[in-house]
């Protein structure tokens, strides 16, 4: 009896020992960047653009970068929502519950989901020597709209699956056509949730840096033409911090702490959003 | 009626476009291995291919692409990072789902899953700030007196390792494995609970003989998921990992250079060498098989268990 | 009769939701025990109450006393896993676990240190047989268990929770979801085992209840309405919710037309008050009055007999507090 006892309570301990190392490296994290970036941190970074000599400590910020990332990830955002909405209704709308074809586009989603962002930076590399782009603003936003949109999808598909049946039928019996039902009401139904899947994949798309290192290059300049290069935040950070001098470093940690607090805040209000949705979900 | 027919022509038009989107989600995987494929195919047509992936002949300019070290780079990291996510994971997971209470559960796990979207390179500047300096003065040190034999023994003192990408990477799989056991674990159906319980089993019985065995597929699925999101990660590993040219790791310390990170670290320079862009897509590629083959197993393993359940 | 499960004053209540209201009653040694009435009203509650697992559900609040031998279960002090052990559950739906039919039966046994691989051979076969099960396994006791038929399944559940040797036995409406051959071997199975376990029983059916119960329990919205020997219960029962509920019509609430509340009044002037306050209805009428000791409830109950008055229910509100109502009736001297 008692040896049961000692086994629980030493599993337990282990368990909580590991929630707090997980929690406590996540917190670590953000603790580090902030106490790293803070410092750095000024009206500057977030007003100007790297002047001459940025890289070696002297005058500018990251305004480049970060106008960059928000332009290059609402593109790609808007590019992925116009693949995944029609797709994600398709599933839950057109085709039945257990039709071997959603399930097929549905594993295949996930599947996509789970290629690393650098093979699709490698893709989009292939296909800007195909259809003969130059590393651009466009050639990024294609590359992360492939990126995002299996995320995306899947999401908005999980928010429609949610959506009662009953709902459904009972505006197809009105003698809607489907696709006056997706657009009219269940649109309108799941539309928090839709927002919520399009804010997490927007945060997605603006976090991650490898598979636009390939495509949308880097410049100093703000962008200004979807076919000329563009700078991104990550990849701010990463060059930064590839240099050898502290100053530098130093603001790429600053940049890091405003790349990570705009994920944040997406990812939150993202939830918040979601959160509230559920409330009015009958289940 | 004229508007009717216009109402059924929208709708018509509308369900062939959404056929045709899903039909390209269905091949949108073919399309991407292919396209790397054809870009990869000359130096496959110039080298035999045991020998591009086995080999450790890394000099483009002397045209030897051998991508061996790499690929054994690669799957020693992640292999040291599964290592330390797996226990941690499931041991949280099992935490969030059976012993946490509920208000506390309905905090935690949307706080893991927020920092599962924090920006790869933020993982791998806490990487350079915290577990550089970790492994370098007191981890090395550490296991190189106390346990002088393999996998501990290595002459890079960099503090840029395996195991520093190794831990780093972990912490960065961990809320996916988390997020996704716990789902599995929490679905657990109620009354098998209750049966162990009635028969006299501790809390900690029932969750070891009948959560862990009815969850056990799922959890080999989540933790293939965690191998192949491991396996793709670049920036972080390009970060930590020391990615020094060389030859198989021997050691946790010793630094490796995962295809990622070789994909990444060689775009500028890889169309000024003949073959050499094709032989970094032809590591997209391998990438690309490897971590499509993992996905496809695990999604297979979760999607069977779903509609099993269903 | 020794009562094997005694319940004081327990109540049950989820957030404002109340699900037991105040229940005291003993659950006799070596019976089968029906717990009827309609479905929500508490039945699974109680039976749940009994071997704790209600403590699995979040929000539920308990208050009062369960004693199983004597020994109060909701004590802090008490040591779940055994109490549990000594209760075998059968749910509504059978639930195997997934495993083998073997591991199933012997899962209480090693979960309880049993390592002795004859040991639990043996008890493989003996608790199959006495779920009658036996002769219908044997050959394929390695087999997953959920390959079982459902009627099989819940045999297999039966064994499982007698291998532990168990006490008590308490089924939650085991017999719902099988087909009616399969309910009648596990009815079986019960009338069998009752001269060796208390059997506790949850039951909507009623038919069910008169071939197995020796004692019944009735409960209507979280109240118990009335307990007894099941020849009783069932057939001349006291109260009139309990005769609404046999036969099959519809339980209303009943209007009150006057109240009277003698907690705290000396014992002496409860005649007269009682008097004062029946005096005022017409016959038919009905009455409610608050007691706040047992004495005086017994004193009021016999009124059935002195004075012809019909006593309609009576129902616990607190720990030390009453609710009697009463119909008024006949010939009472204050006519």
């Amino acid at each position: 009896m008692d040896k049961r006892k000692i086994e629980e309570n030493f599993f337990k301990l282990l368990m909580i020992f590991s929630t707090l190392t997980v929690l406590g490296s996540l917190a670590f994290i953000l603790l580090t960047i902030l106490w790293k970036g803070i410092p750095a941190l000024s009206w500057e970074m977030v007003t100007q653009s790297p002047k001459g000599g940025y890289y070696i400590g002297k005058a500018g910020g990251v305004l480049n970068a970060i106008l960059g990332s928000l332009i290059l990830g609402i593109g790609s955002t808007l590019l992925a929502i116009v693949l995944s909405l029609p797709i994600a209704f398709y599933l839950n709308l057109y085709l039945q519950k257990k039709s071997r074809l959603a399930l097929a586009i549905r594993f295949a989603l996930d599947v996509l989901w789970g290629i690393p962002s650098i093979v699709y930076g490698a893709f989009g590399f292939t296909l800007m020597l195909w259809l003969k782009i130059p590393a651009s603003l466009l050639a990024g936003m294609i590359t992360i709209a492939l990126l995002i949109f299996p995320i995306m999808t899947r999401g908005i598909d999980e928010v429609l699956k949610m959506i009662s049946s009953e709902l459904k039928e009972a505006t197809l019996a009105l003698g809607s056509t489907r696709w006056e039902t997706a657009t009219k009401v269940i649109f309108r139904q799941a539309l928090p949730g839709i927002i919520t899947a399009v804010l997490l994949a927007f945060g997605r798309g603006i976090s991650d840096a490898a598979a636009v290192l390939f495509t949308a290059g880097f410049t100093d300049s703000l962008p200004h033409s979807l076919w000329k290069p563009v700078a991104t935040l990550p990849l701010a950070v990463f060059f930064q911090l590839g240099t050898p001098f502290a100053e530098v470093q130093a603001r790429g940690y600053a940049a890091a702490l405003i790349l990570t607090a705009m994920v944040l805040l997406l990812n939150i209000l993202a939830r918040i959003i979601g959160s509230r949705f559920s409330r009015h979900i009958i289940k | 009626m004229a508007e009717l027919t216009l109402r059924l022509w929208k709708d018509q038009v509308s369900h062939r476009l959404m056929i045709l989107m899903g039909l390209m989600v269905l091949f949108l995987g073919f399309f991407i291995g292919g396209g790397l494929l054809a870009r990869a195919l000359p130096v496959l047509q110039h080298h035999h291919w045991d020998q591009l992936l086995f080999s450790s002949q890394w000099h483009p300019t002397q045209g030897q692409f051998g991508l061996g070290a790499f690929i054994a780079g690669t799957l020693w990291v992640t292999f040291v990072a599964i290592l330390i996510a797996v226990p941690l994971s499931v041991l949280t997971a099992m935490f969030l789902s059976e012993y946490c209470p509920s208000p506390v559960r309905l905090w935690l796990k949307p706080g893991i899953e927020l920092l599962a979207g924090i920006s790869p390179v933020v993982y791998g500047v806490w990487g350079m700030l915290v577990i550089v300096p970790l492994v370098r003065d007191y981890l090395m040190p550490f296991f190189s007196e106390h346990f002088p034999f393999f996998p501990f023994v290595s002459e890079n003192y960099t503090g840029f390792s395996a195991l520093t990408a190794g831990i780093v990477l972990a912490v960065m799989v961990s809320p996916l494995i988390i997020s996704l056991l716990e789902e599995i674990m929490h679905s657990v159906s109620f009354g098998m609970r209750e049966v162990a319980l009635a028969l006299g089993a501790t809390k900690w019985q029932m969750v070891k003989t009948v959560v862990l065995r009815k969850v056990s597929p799922g959890m080999v699925a989540a933790i293939i998921l965690g191998f192949s999101r491991a396996m793709g990660e670049t920036m972080a590993v390009l970060m930590v990992a020391g990615c020094a040219m060389g030859i198989f790791p021997h050691s946790l310390f010793d630094t490796a250079y995962p295809l990622p990170a070789l994909i990444a670290n060689t775009y500028g320079e890889m169309m000024s060498v003949p073959l050499y862009d094709a032989a970094i897509l032809l590591a997209a590629l391998v990438l690309f098989i490897l971590t499509v083959a993992f996905n496809m197993i695990a999604w297979g393993i979760l999607l069977y268990l779903e509609n099993r359940e269903a | 009769m020794r009562p094997h499960i005694s319940v004081k004053d327990l109540s049950v209540q989820y957030g404002a939701l109340t699900i037991l209201n105040h229940i005291s009653i003993d659950i006799p040694d070596k019976k089968i025990t029906a717990i009827i009435g309609p479905s929500g009203c508490g039945k699974t509650t109680l039976l749940k109450s009994f071997n704790r697992l209600l403590d699995l559900q979040e929000g539920a609040k308990v208050s009062g006393q369960v004693l199983v031998d004597g020994e109060d279960i909701y004590d802090p002090g008490t040591e779940m896993t055994h109490l549990r052990r000594r209760m075998g559950l059968l749910s509504q739906k059978p639930t195997v676990l997934p495993m083998s039919i073997y591991e199933n039966v012997v899962y209480g046994l090693r979960i309880h240190g049993e390592k002795n691989k004859s040991k639990l051979d043996q008890a493989v076969e003996k608790y199959l047989r006495e779920a009658n099960l036996w002769n219908e396994v044997k050959d394929r006791l390695h087999d997953s268990a959920s390959r079982l038929s459902i009627g099989q399944q819940q045999r297999l559940c039966l064994a499982r929770g007698l291998a532990v040797e168990p006490e008590i036995i308490l089924g939650d409406e085991p017999t719902s979801a099988l087909d009616p051959v399969s309910a009648e071997q596990i009815e079986q199975r019960f009338l069998a085992l009752k001269n060796q376990y208390t059997i506790v029983l949850v039951t909507h059916i009623l038919r069910q209840a008169k071939r197995l119960a020796d004692y019944v329990i009735f409960l209507y919205l979280g109240n118990l309405i009335e307990h007894g020997p099941a020849e009783k219960v069932l057939s001349s029962p006291r109260f009139v919710k309990t005769q609404a509920y046999l036969e099959g019509r519809f339980i209303e609430e009943f209007p009150i037309a006057a109240e009277l509340d003698l907690c705290g009044g000396a014992k002496q002037d409860f005649p007269f008050r009682f008097e004062e306050s029946l005096r005022g209805l017409t016959e038919g009428q009905i009455f409610k009055t608050l007691v706040d000791n047992e004495g005086l409830l017994r004193q009021i109950l016999d009124l059935e007999q002195g004075q012809g008055h019909k006593v309609l229910e009576v129902r616990q509100i607190s720990s030390t507090q009453w609710e009697i109502i009463i119909e008024k009736r006949g010939i009472g001297y204050s006519i």
